[in-house]
């Protein structure tokens, strides 16, 4: 790889200074004993201390986390095999009306999903809820994926199917065996996509949400009306190094199992 | 694929500790017996540890939910999928809640405590005989100042807004009857008036005031007035508040000519499957030593009197935040104009905003 000029180092750092600039003014504050982000008093930790002793924001959090899993799971499960039968479609008008009929779904705005979930669960008498929340979800993540794993699938070449089953293998060996290894990057792209999503998003989220099952991002939301207090502060730099973690993690288990030679994948 | 299933059993193990550990987190924290109510409250508006207080008192698990627009609580109420029981909107989305028929009436012999609020806060136009709503807490409309960027200037009248020197300086609230009503009470009418040709006279005059706004906005005037971006706001006395709790050099007046006096209210929506542990919750925050120590950390002024008595009399006694006799008595509550009459001001704010672009 040729190197990088000098300019571009310095506009390199300019746009990552400018990416993290607001994620480390937050945690920075997070350690002010003054109660405010308008200046800096002392160092404490007693935020952190009200993130753990506030019951109902851990709860919250959980029921985020395990929305966000669950959700990307199922709606990465359901978005594969979408894809892939999209791919296979014969007749073209069909493959790409359904593919138009996906991509309307990513760029409708969220406010009208969120809208729309409420009309029909509360129409069809489904309580707001944890399965409210997992299902709407799981709905808006489903195209993601699709859009996600489709250019792979696009890709990869229909001579190794063809090659497949001159070999012998069924249908089930190419799926398994030939064309999930094949997309697999797509696979897992679409499930980081599907799961930053669902973490982060509020619009659909608000409407579904009830009977005392909420997410992060409606209870920050509503917090946030009163000022912003320092708990948020310390919740998300808690948030931000554990994410930080998995990925730092992610990349030592890769590099590893590169280094080590077990046959890349 | 093997991979993709370890993958998929690691995610499902995740899922299950985590479902694990919230419902021991939510034995711990819930009590059996009585039932269980929602509440539906605006962030940050109540103090914990009276949720905690209510639950051991009454057996009955509180589960507490938050909004932050009364439009967004009342879609959600009207939708139902939801059984909230105690839900708290300001005074103009009582009306609104009243006529779309989403309330349940209050039955007063459950709630003694109501024997504890000032009885200046009850019986008011937008409820009559408080057949739907009991007071949780209630503000006013005026001027946020700081003294120290403003040479001592103060803020008696509405008109010292329009004091040459203070240009490109004060932040108004995006709020299209606080703005109008404030023009109104600047010429000496009401903040309800009706009257086409007092409302074209206020909106001109207001226009006049192009030249010293800085902005029109939310709820971030907090943050700018606490880091002294602007020295004078008009907004709500609870923003004031909270603006004064970490400034201290900034100061709150109401003018003299009168303003708009705000209330949020405890109603029961219709959505509720528990109407006695609403009422058991209304009746316990309106206990006077709860109500004190709601007051003391919410820090908006409560209309419990018997509370007051109890509370640091530096506070109550201060008469930016609870208004003496003779200014109350030029305080008016905003009285449902209906649709018309809410979109005429509308186009009046919006007239006087393009009118600012000059």
């Amino acid at each position: 790889m040729r190197k990088l000029s000098k300019l571009g180092k310095v506009y390199l750092a300019a746009v990552f200074f400018i990416l993290y600039a607001p994620i480390f003014y937050l945690i920075f504050y997070s350690f002010n004993s003054g109660g405010t982000m308008s200046s800096f008093d002392g160092f404490t930790l007693e935020h952190y201390a009200a993130v753990f002793n506030d019951t109902r924001l851990i709860i919250i959090l959980m029921n985020t986390v395990i929305v966000a899993l669950l959700s990307s799971l199922i709606s990465t499960a359901i978005g594969v095999l979408g894809a892939i039968g999209i791919v296979f479609l014969r007749n073209r008008k069909m493959r790409n009306a359904v593919l138009s009929l996906n991509n309307i779904l990513i760029v409708s705005p969220d406010v009208i999903i969120g809208a729309s979930f409420l009309i029909l669960f509360t129409m069809i008498g489904v309580k707001l809820g944890f399965a409210s929340v997992l299902i709407s979800h799981i709905a808006f993540s489903i195209p993601i994926v699709v859009i996600m794993v489709l250019p792979k699938l696009q890709e990869m070449s229909s001579s190794l199917i063809d090659a497949a089953a001159d070999l012998g293998a069924s249908k089930r060996d190419i799926l398994t065996r030939v064309i999930i290894p094949y997309i697999k990057p797509g696979i897992f792209a679409g499930f980081f996509l599907a799961l930053t999503y669902s973490l982060d998003d509020f619009a659909v989220t608000f409407f579904v949400t009830g009977n005392g099952f909420s997410t992060l991002s409606v209870e920050i939301y509503s917090m946030a009306r009163a000022g912003i207090t320092l708990t948020i502060n310390a919740l998300s730099a808690l948030i931000f190094v554990v994410t930080l973690g998995l990925v730092v993690g992610y990349y030592f288990f890769n590099q590893r199992a590169r280094t080590v030679g077990t046959g890349g994948q | 694929m093997k991979s993709i299933i370890q993958t998929s059993i690691a995610i499902l193990v995740v899922c299950a500790l985590l479902l694990y550990g919230v419902s021991a987190l939510e034995k711990s924290s819930a009590t059996s017996g009585g039932g269980s109510i929602t509440i539906y409250n605006w962030g940050e508006y109540i103090d914990p540890e009276l949720i905690t207080q209510f639950e051991e008192e009454t057996n009955i698990n509180v589960v507490y939910e938050t909004f932050d627009s009364n439009e967004a609580m009342m879609t959600k109420i009207e939708q139902g999928g939801t059984s909230y029981d105690v839900a708290m909107p300001s005074e103009y989305a009582i009306e609104k809640m009243k006529e779309n028929d989403l309330l349940i009436p209050i039955d007063q012999e459950k709630i003694p405590n109501l024997k504890n609020i000032d009885p200046y806060f009850l019986d008011l136009p937008f409820d009559p005989g408080n057949e739907y709503s009991i007071p949780y807490f209630w503000g006013t409309v005026g001027i946020a100042f700081n003294p120290t960027l403003l040479e001592g200037q103060t803020f008696e009248s509405w008109d010292d807004l329009w004091d040459p020197s203070l240009e490109q300086e004060v932040i108004i609230v995006d709020g299209a009857r606080e703005v109008i009503g404030m023009g109104l009470n600047s010429l000496g009418y009401s903040l309800n008036s009706r009257d086409a040709s007092e409302l074209r006279e206020a909106t001109d005059k207001l226009k006049t005031l192009g030249p010293n706004i800085k902005a029109v906005i939310g709820d971030e005037i907090v943050e700018m007035m606490r880091r002294e971006e602007a020295a004078v706001a008009l907004t709500w006395s609870g923003q004031a508040a909270d603006m004064m709790f970490v400034n201290e050099n900034i100061d709150f007046s109401v003018p003299e000519e009168g303003s708009n006096l705000w209330f949020d209210n405890m109603v029961i929506p219709k959505t509720s499957s528990n109407v006695d542990g609403a009422h058991a919750f209304i009746n316990f925050m309106l206990d006077a030593e709860a109500a004190a120590q709601n007051t003391e950390y919410v820090g908006y002024s409560t209309p419990n009197q018997a509370a007051i008595a109890l509370m640091d009399p530096e506070v109550t006694g201060d008469e930016r935040f609870y208004p003496p006799e003779e200014l109350r008595e030029r305080l008016e509550v905003y009285e449902n104009l209906g649709l018309e009459m809410l979109g005429i001001y509308n186009e009046l704010f919006l007239e006087f905003k393009m009118d600012m672009k000059n």
